[in-house]
């Protein structure tokens, strides 16, 4: 069942005369979890603004086409609206984050929604629980590491109870272990809590394993899509000049696709596939 | 050179942002400064160019004690490139964003030994001579913070997590112009917690974790040093997680040296 | 940019940081009115003074002398320039003396006041006490949000002189015109910077549903307990003592 049905998308930022993403056609089922990836200045920030509304409603330019998630036609709903289906989590810990704990934080959503007190308390618990920082609950964001800032901003769009999570390269300003721990956490709301996930990542090597699709973005096109190892294993994908795990790039020149049809995303999983072929001799 | 001598550095009492650090780094070299977030990496660059003073130790950047010298002297020599570009741009136009160190040092603007027209060829940003910064993509802008410092030829550069926001095509170019500085002479100096951009392209190492130096030395010693990445709560090169799950006698973080590994594993040769 | 320092909110535990600011607020406005009043300078001291125990019982005393020697040169300036209007003036060398300390321990007054009320409020209870004053939410959050983003402004106001000054900007050369032009390298960024972050906070904003409803509703709301007015009874006690020092005794 189509959560997100994205049909011939193009748009151009107001002061711009080239187009950010043109003819963009994209379905994805519900309970997905889709990798976004491509060289910088592709248009996957632009993308992702236009799946929670912000494009066009507060950016204005030229929208043509049609984005449709959760059954809403984004251009005739609010991104108030748009926002209570979708959650959008930005880079940038220090710009989504403004209230002096992390509960006011995770309760600023809930708030806007005008809920009763009660409803949004055992909001903000429940969220804070599901990614793991209950702790945090009367911490300054301010004093948190950049990766545990991530989360309450995770958990504060999850108070909003959205049934998918957009992520704009969450992990840029993250060191890799914070990177890690964060992107552990989109993988089991995605497995546990059923959570669609969209995710614009350059640390393929953490991820290509979690999801079920991968999406490369050039130059405003969306060029590929497909399951992770059709796509990562692709000749296309080298000469686009995205970071392509160490594993995979291995076993590309093992040739381990053409000699046993095996195409490990991971380094565990190229691991195996090396020590059982090599028993075998 | 570039010498620290038992240096500690607090920002705040009580706590130390760096403790005891001893460190040398000669002319020419080509060096990471590795560690987790909060570990003192910053901190220890500051000390380079003056920014920070040691309250206990020393620090003399070509002899010079950088007690004794005023921020501007040092970064004569000591060019500091930091992570965020728009911290940095703010002028009318691209060529007077370049041309800035050199007013402040009071260098030649015009001639053939214009440091604005260097940089200008040699980062391709002559579309954009005239043009205000703050209009230029992020990684242009990213781009442009690092030819307005290289303009004014310091001997030692400094970068500070210069791939944040980098695709890995963008990470090679700057690859591939840090080790073309460095063969023409300069000092290199990048601050980083990108594991795979040490992995693959710088080949010494100095790791710092809690404000102390804990290793120093050759990447591919230390990156495939299991305990001490630990020590360090630094993630292991993606190559190094492969040498050990494959369990290669010598661990790598040399694609080639992994692939033939590899290769001989499975009994054949590679592609 | 230290001045900054001492106007941050920081979390606290001491009785001052608990009052309601709405009581707090009543403290502001009534002595900020005192120091517009009264031009005697010993009066003036005593409404500075007003402030100290404040300071001492909220344990802020570190910030709240930041604010004060923040200012110092500012107050300087008020001091020179009140003091050559006045000599032109009048030609009164001890009126213009005396017209200068009034005017500096006036701003020296409102800069304490000032401090106390915002290192000990945090930005969500002002903005929680302006709703309940009905004041629109949107002014409100105005508010918090400029309170709240200050510190994050002087940290990058830091970064970005030591950006420049590894470029070779030195601050402290040159006349008084060549200082002012130094900031320019410092201020644009911050200016460009500023408006870049309001951007992208007004997208994680709506991104949350903000402006989904007319009336939001609030995890936590203020309640007045008697600490809060005890507070704001000895704020109007002490605000009326001094006014009557003017109304009765007849000084200025």
């Amino acid at each position: 069942m189509p959560i997100i049905e994205v049909r011939a998308l193009s748009y151009s930022y107001p002061d711009s005369t080239r187009p950010s993403i043109q003819d963009v056609n994209l379905t994805v089922d519900m309970g997905e979890f889709v990798l976004i990836t491509g060289p910088s200045g592709c248009g996957k920030t632009t993308f992702c603004r236009c799946l929670n509304g912000l494009i066009p409603n507060s950016y204005g330019g030229t929208f043509n086409g049609n984005v449709i998630v959760d059954g809403l036609l984004t251009t005739e709903h609010q991104v108030f609206e748009i926002a209570q289906h979708v959650g959008l989590v930005f880079q940038n810990p220090e710009n989504e984050l403004f209230c002096t704990t992390v509960e006011r934080e995770v309760a600023f959503g809930p708030e806007n929604l005008a809920l009763p007190r009660d409803e949004i308390r055992s909001r903000v618990e429940e969220a804070l629980s599901v990614v793991g920082i209950s702790q945090l609950l009367d911490k300054s964001p301010e004093e948190l590491s950049g990766g545990e800032q991530q989360k309450v901003a995770i958990a504060a769009l999850l108070a909003m109870k959205p049934r998918m999570l957009v992520l704009d390269e969450p992990t840029a300003n993250l060191d890799p272990l914070s990177a890690r721990s964060v992107l552990k956490i989109l993988s089991s709301l995605n497995t546990e809590s059923d959570v669609t996930i969209i995710l614009v990542e350059h640390r393929l090597e953490m991820v290509a394993h979690m999801a079920n699709r991968c999406v490369i973005f050039d130059d405003g096109k969306l060029v590929l899509s497909g399951e992770p190892s059709d796509v990562l294993y692709s000749d296309m994908v080298d000469r686009i000049g995205i970071g392509i795990p160490k594993a995979v790039q291995v076993a590309k020149r093992l040739a381990l696709n053409s000699k046993f049809g095996k195409r490990p995303l991971s380094s565990l999983e190229l691991a195996d596939i090396i020590m059982l072929k090599g028993d075998k001799g | 050179m570039i010498l620290f001598e038992d240096v500690s550095y607090s920002y705040a009492p009580g706590r130390y942002a760096l403790e005891h650090v001893n460190l040398s780094i000669g002319e020419a070299e080509l060096v990471a400064i590795l560690g987790e977030n909060g570990a003192g990496k910053t901190t220890l660059v500051k000390h380079i160019n003056g920014l920070l003073r040691p309250q206990i130790g020393k620090v003399t950047v070509y002899g010079i004690d950088t007690k004794t010298s005023t921020v501007a002297a040092l970064a004569r020599k000591v060019g500091l490139v930091f992570q965020n570009p728009d911290h940095q741009l703010f002028a009318e136009t691209v060529e007077k964003e370049l041309a800035f160190a050199l007013v402040n040092f009071g260098m030649p603007l015009l001639g053939t030994s214009s440091g604005v027209d260097w940089a200008i060829k040699e980062f391709e940003l002559n579309q954009y001579r005239e043009r205000p910064p703050f209009l230029l993509s992020g990684g242009e802008r990213k781009r442009l913070a690092l030819a307005s410092v290289l303009c004014y030829n310091p001997q030692i550069l400094i970068l500070d997590e210069p791939t944040t926001g980098q695709d890995s095509r963008q990470k090679s170019r700057l690859a591939n112009l840090l080790k073309r500085l460095n063969r023409e002479g300069k000092t290199v100096i990048v601050v980083t917690h990108d594991m795979e951009f040490v992995a693959d392209f710088i080949p010494r190492v100095v790791m710092l974790s809690k404000g102390r130096v804990i290793a120093e030395g050759l990447a591919e010693e230390i990156l495939t040093n299991r305990e001490l990445l630990m020590s360090a709560s630094l993630l292991p090169p993606q190559l190094a997680e492969l040498s050990w799950d494959l369990t290669l006698k010598k661990p790598s973080i040399d694609l080639e040296q992994v692939i033939s590994e590899a290769s001989s594993l499975l009994g054949g040769s590679p592609r | 940019m230290k001045v900054l320092y001492g106007f941050e909110y920081r979390r606290g535990t001491s009785v001052i940081h608990k009052i309601d600011p709405r009581s707090k607020l009543a403290y502001v406005i009534l002595f900020t009115a005192l120091t517009v009043y009264f031009v005697n300078p010993l009066v003036l001291l005593l409404v500075l003074s007003s402030s100290f125990p404040i300071v001492l019982i909220s344990r802020i005393a570190n910030r709240w002398i930041q604010s004060i020697k923040g200012s110092l040169l500012f107050i300087a300036f008020i001091f020179i320039f009140n003091f050559i209007g006045i000599v032109w003036a009048t030609g009164s060398i001890w009126g213009a003396v005396t017209s200068g300390i009034s005017m500096s321990i006036r701003f020296i007054a409102l800069i304490s006041i000032f401090s106390v009320f915002f290192l000990t409020t945090s930005p969500e209870d002002l903005t929680q006490s302006m709703v309940q004053m009905r004041i629109p939410y949107d002014y409100a959050l105005t508010f918090n949000m400029a309170m709240r983003f200050v510190p994050t402004l002087s940290r990058e106001a830091q970064i970005i002189m030591d950006a420049q000054r590894s470029r070779g900007l030195e601050m402290e050369k040159g006349n008084l015109i060549q200082r002012i032009r130094n900031y320019i390298p410092v201020l644009i960024p911050l200016i460009i910077s500023s408006f870049r972050r309001a951007e992208l906070v007004a997208d994680a904003m709506e991104s949350r549903a903000f402006g989904a409803s007319k009336k939001r509703s609030s995890l936590y709301i203020l309640k007045m307990e008697n600490r809060d007015t005890l507070f704001f009874a000895i704020s109007v006690a002490s605000f009326l003592l001094l006014l009557s020092l003017k109304l009765v005794l007849g000084i200025q």
